[in-house]
């Protein structure tokens, strides 16, 4: 059987053994990736019933409806973005300062590092059970705690009403996926030689000036990709939003993949979902150009 | 390491471990039941059901498995999209049954009504899941009287006043409750169905409708105007959190003492008797008021229904399935599973020693038997009144959020209620022309 095989590739040219070798990779991710982007792309020019597929031919009708007074593209676009550029400011801020001090010699280093992944790891639908019950009205500690301090009289109305809703999605967001940016950052810190920050010392540089003229240099490639990536997944998270807020009050949380899930499985309109689908990975595919250039940029 | 034992026959073992999973494997035919209705209390008293379906029928196994209610819409469209629709489907509302039906998805009824048993029904049971064709979509498997208010006698006492009957009278009581500390309310206000669903019980209750009985949008009325402003005025009588409140929020308020009124169904009286039963004796329900004495009682009735849906397999066992779920034994246990909730349908049921003799239906009978007769006079969006065509949109039209984002613009945000209206009534126009 080796044998057979092995005299099967000694007959293949050397020019077209390379495209043999890669050729099953290719099918899996054209399986895997391009095929539902193409069915995406196909389904978004047709009116399709989710329950029936029964479907019409469209055009760029869709486009025109959701780009159009008729549409929320814009306004769920500002909400995306409002969510998105809030929740990844606040991890980055929290992720960063949590993976310099984690690189610091302290006891029980090893343990603060593994705790400091659990809400990573924890399923979004238990992490909004417990805010939503930390921002219950009655019972939940927030309020409580406000109180028992004398600082409110009443309890916040922390999920149904703005900015309050938007402000407690940006928070619960950041509590979620700053683990995230403490492994990336960690990790490179821990590669930085200690010799920078040694000869910046003699230097007379200050805590703050050997942050900004050693850390952050180093740091910046991976704080990079790190925004990257984290700004496609915060742009279309869904399960969050959707269980803290449900796009309230009126559409001040709706984001885009909510209004997708709202269009697919509400109003049974999946051409018009896959619309809104193509038309947020255009945005999401100028974030990656963005970084293209600023990365080629820096280089 | 022991002698005789290698790693190599460790591995060995642990690879045949699979294999004898394989072999154990249950080989027998499976069918599959979707409910929304999944408390535990009611899944035992579904696997009671299964149990006695599966030993009548041996070649069968049944399996049971939970959907939600905001949550059924999406896991239904990827099991009809994929030809995968479990075999029964329980506990949906009337209108997703009619508009399943409309679409072709779900077999008519008729012949699970017959097998069964139609005699056995109460008078009307069935009518809301008549289609425009005449036949069945679905079949009652129970009724719910979701909008019920609920009182406490002690704190009505402490008011000096009776039960409200009107919304004056309702919103005068939560007056006179606020100084000591108790919020009145927990009506919904949030972006979600349970508010939509409860604004339009009280769109009728100021006399309005959704629909004119040809299904014409009637919102830009007198009667839902007034429904605004009341819906308005109440909002500061209601916990600061009763703009996100969902189903469990809305009824957690009242049972734990929170506000003084409630806004559910049965599920109050099983929670309140265990959950706090020092109000146990102090609890009434009735139904909710009205803008004025003249206006009839208008209760939301989401109507449980059993169906099938189009081709699934083993179409006779699958009948047999669905109307064992009635037989009288498995049927009482899974009305006591929720005891005043879902209520009975069938003649005979409320009389039966079985069904009365537990604590709670026996501690609450008086409101047991008021919201029967609420539910049985019951109606929703997909069967307004009597005089409306079903509405097979109803489902999408709560989707839609058209009616939730009116009131949270009203009430909320204080924009203009007649823009605001007009807005809702665009949105809807969109769905119905879809």
């Amino acid at each position: 059987m080796s044998g057979a095989v092995s005299r099967l590739l000694h007959r293949v040219p050397d020019a077209a053994l390379g495209p043999l070798l890669i050729a099953p990779l290719v099918l899996i991710l054209g399986a895997v990736v391009f095929l539902p982007l193409v069915a995406a792309l196909a389904l978004s020019l047709f009116e399709v019933n989710t329950l029936t597929l029964d479907a019409a031919w469209a055009g760029l009708g869709n486009f025109a409806r959701l780009f159009g007074d008729e549409g929320r593209f814009w306004s769920a676009l500002l909400v995306t973005l409002v969510w998105t550029g809030g929740t990844l400011a606040l991890q980055l801020l929290v992720g960063v300062g949590l993976a310099l001090l984690l690189n610091e010699d302290m006891r029980f280093r090893s343990l603060a590092r593994s705790l400091v992944l659990f809400p990573y790891f924890v399923s979004t639908v238990v992490a909004v059970l417990v805010w939503r019950w930390l921002f219950n009205d009655f019972f939940g500690l927030a309020n409580q705690l406000l109180i028992g301090a004398g600082l409110i009289a009443e309890p916040v109305d922390w999920l149904g009403t703005m900015p309050n809703a938007m402000l407690s999605l940006i928070v619960v967001g950041a509590w979620k996926f700053f683990p995230f940016v403490v492994i990336t950052v960690l990790a490179r810190l821990q590669t930085i030689p200690p010799q920078l920050y040694e000869a910046a010392r003699l230097d007379g540089a200050g805590a703050w000036a050997r942050f900004r003229d050693v850390t952050l240099p180093q740091i910046a490639d991976v704080l990079a990709i790190t925004v990257l990536l984290r700004a496609v997944w915060d742009f279309k998270e869904f399960d969050l939003v959707y269980l803290l807020t449900g796009g309230g009050p009126v559409n001040a949380t709706r984001t885009l993949p909510l209004i997708v899930y709202q269009e697919a499985f509400g109003l049974n309109r999946i051409g018009m979902a896959s619309a809104y689908a193509v038309a947020m990975m255009l945005v999401m595919s100028l974030f990656f150009l963005v970084y293209r250039r600023v990365s080629k940029g820096q280089g | 390491m022991a002698e005789g034992l290698t790693r190599r026959s460790v591995l060995a073992g642990a690879a045949a471990l699979p294999l004898a999973g394989c072999a154990a494997d249950d080989d027998r035919i499976p069918l599959r039941w979707w409910s929304p209705q999944a408390a535990p209390a009611q899944v035992r008293a579904y696997r009671a059901q299964i149990k006695m379906f599966e030993a009548a029928n041996p070649r069968f196994r049944v399996l049971f498995e939970p959907t939600s209610d905001e949550g059924y819409p999406a896991q239904f469209a990827a099991a009809f999209a994929a030809r995968q629709p479990p075999n029964i489907v329980t506990h949906l509302p009337s209108f997703a049954a009619q508009n399943y039906y409309a679409k072709g998805l779900i077999e008519p009824a008729d012949a699970l009504l017959a097998r069964i048993g139609a005699e056995r029904f109460l008078p009307g049971a069935n009518d809301v899941y008549r289609a425009p064709d005449g036949r069945l979509s679905a079949v009652a498997l129970g009724g719910t009287a979701v909008d019920m208010l609920w009182v406490r006698k002690d704190l009505l006492a402490a008011a000096g006043m009776a039960a409200p009957r009107t919304w004056d009278e309702l919103r005068r009581y939560c007056q006179r409750l606020r100084p000591r500390g108790i919020y009145g309310a927990p009506l919904p206000y949030g972006s979600n169905s349970m508010t939509s669903l409860i604004f339009i019980g009280f769109i009728h209750r100021a006399g309005g409708q959704v629909f004119t009985p040809d299904l014409d949008i009637a919102l830009d009325s007198a009667p839902v105007y007034d429904a605004l402003d009341f819906y308005r005025s109440m909002r500061e009588y209601c916990p600061p959190g009763a703009t996100s409140f969902g189903w469990s929020d809305s009824l957690n308020a009242f049972v734990s003492g929170a506000t003084a009124t409630g806004i559910y169904g049965g599920r109050v009286l099983i929670n309140v008797a265990r959950q706090n039963p020092r109000i146990a004796d102090e609890i009434d329900c009735l139904t909710y008021p009205t803008a004025s004495p003249q206006i009839p009682a208008w209760t939301f009735n989401d109507f449980p229904s059993v169906f099938i849906p189009r081709g699934v397999s083993h179409p006779a066992e699958t009948l047999a399935l669905a109307a064992s779920l009635f037989d009288r034994a498995g049927y009482v246990r899974q009305l006591l599973a929720a005891p005043g909730h879902v209520l009975p349908v069938l003649h005979g049921i409320t009389d039966d020693p079985a069904y009365m003799g537990n604590p709670v239906t026996s501690l609450f009978q008086p409101e047991i038997e008021r919201m029967t007769v609420a539910a049985a006079g019951g109606h929703n969006l997909g069967f307004e009144t009597p005089a409306h065509r079903p509405n097979a949109r109803a489902g999408e039209v709560i989707a839609s959020n058209a009616i939730a984002e009116l009131v949270q613009r009203v009430v909320i945000n204080g924009e203009n209620a007649r823009q605001s209206v007009g807005r809702a009534v665009d949105m809807i126009a969109r769905v119905m022309k879809a």
